[in-house]
């Protein structure tokens, strides 16, 4: 009996180990991996992708919703100095502006219905100023939702995204 | 040699249950894991309100990774899904059904079909949901089946996705639903109809 002791904690250790690191990856790898595909399908880096309408032919995320429009935009702050310039165009409607870490982490949304917002991401480590937002990680997405439930609406936000921006200022 | 092959074996074996575990308990592996899932529990529609936050467990966020990745905090929307009807039986492609409700405790709110790859089914029926616009103020109902409905109103339609489930997406959610969802929302129903080679 004694002589499995040793096996036995090494099992338990292993079991353990694999479990706890399987769940702390998880969403990085699935985020990272997104991110991939996003990029393997045309989102860009510091800027806002016109959108097509989400359809079953057109979607690239899980569970996108048909009736918004989603404008994405990919970041990488990794350089030094690198922050950005995010603008969201003034909707009559609905709309968001969200910010999402490498670990999936929502991490600010601002609600502008009705209004323009515009606002900087500064890297990691920042201090924190007035108009702007630290990232809790170098890279991630931004994301802006309209409510757009039908073509005309979507043809409209599209329009109106025109205005929107992603930028590079550092 | 014998006692480090014993060891490698064990090692192996212990990672395989670790990795297995894991992805099962996050919902990620088999593929065909449920959606629904979380601490809240309204008739059946399964929330968990620290979706998108660093508050969420790592089941949770791993979960949610897979399936309902760039998913809002819940102060500025919350999402609860649906995998079986009424009755208890999964949703399926070869059933029609009728979803029903009444008004909505957010600012704007949709029920959404997905399959079981959390992906909205391959269809061209232009019916892949139904929202607070097209539903009006008060009661409401749309049937859900594979084909339009011979009497017209709303349809979702559930052609090509198989066994399916229902996000019902709440965005502006009013403080009473984030505080206390059993008292502030009224669930919608999901009464089965019919089932195909059912008399």
């Amino acid at each position: 009996m004694k002589r499995w002791i040793g096996p036995l904690a090494m099992f338990t250790i292993c079991a353990v180990t694999a479990h706890g690191l399987t769940l702390v990856q998880a969403p990085g790898f699935i985020m990272a991996r997104a991110m991939d595909a996003l990029d393997a399908r045309g989102v860009a880096l510091h800027a806002f992708t016109a959108p097509q309408r989400i359809t079953p032919q057109t979607q690239q995320v899980v569970r996108s919703s048909p009736d918004l429009y989603y404008a994405l935009c990919r970041y990488d702050l990794s350089g030094p100095g690198t922050s950005l310039s995010v603008t969201m165009a003034e909707w009559p409607g609905y709309q968001s502006l969200s910010f999402f870490d490498a670990r999936t982490d929502n991490f600010t949304t601002l609600r502008g219905t009705g209004r323009q917002i515009a606002v900087r991401l500064l890297p990691p480590g920042s201090s924190p100023q007035a108009g702007a937002i630290v990232s809790p990680s170098a890279k991630g997405v931004i994301l802006i939702r309209r409510l757009a439930p039908d073509s005309a609406r979507f043809a409209a936000a599209a329009k109106v995204g025109e205005g929107d921006a992603c930028r590079v200022i550092g | 040699m014998r006692r480090a092959f014993v060891y490698l074996a064990v090692a192996a074996a212990g990672v395989a249950l670790g990795l297995g575990s894991a992805l099962w308990l996050a919902g990620l592996w088999p593929a065909a894991s449920k959606m629904a899932f979380g601490n809240v529990n309204v008739g059946g529609w399964r929330s968990d309100f620290t979706t998108g936050s660093e508050a969420a467990d790592p089941y949770t966020r791993a979960r949610v990774a897979r399936h309902g990745l760039l998913a809002l905090a819940k102060t500025e929307a919350v999402y609860f899904s649906r995998t079986d009807d009424d009755a208890g039986e999964p949703l399926r492609e070869a059933c029609s059904y009728r979803l029903s409700g009444g008004v909505m405790p957010a600012g704007w709110w949709s029920v959404t079909l997905y399959d079981a790859k959390s992906m909205l089914p391959a269809n061209t029926d232009d019916a892949l949901s139904v929202d607070a616009e097209q539903m009006g103020a008060g009661a409401w109902s749309a049937i859900i089946a594979p084909e339009r409905p011979a009497g017209g109103g709303a349809w979702i339609s559930s052609r090509g996705a198989g066994v399916f489930d229902l996000t019902l997406r709440l965005y502006m959610p009013k403080p009473a639903l984030l505080a206390q969802p059993d008292a502030a929302l009224v669930s919608p129903r999901i009464e089965r109809l019919s089932c195909e080679g059912e008399q």
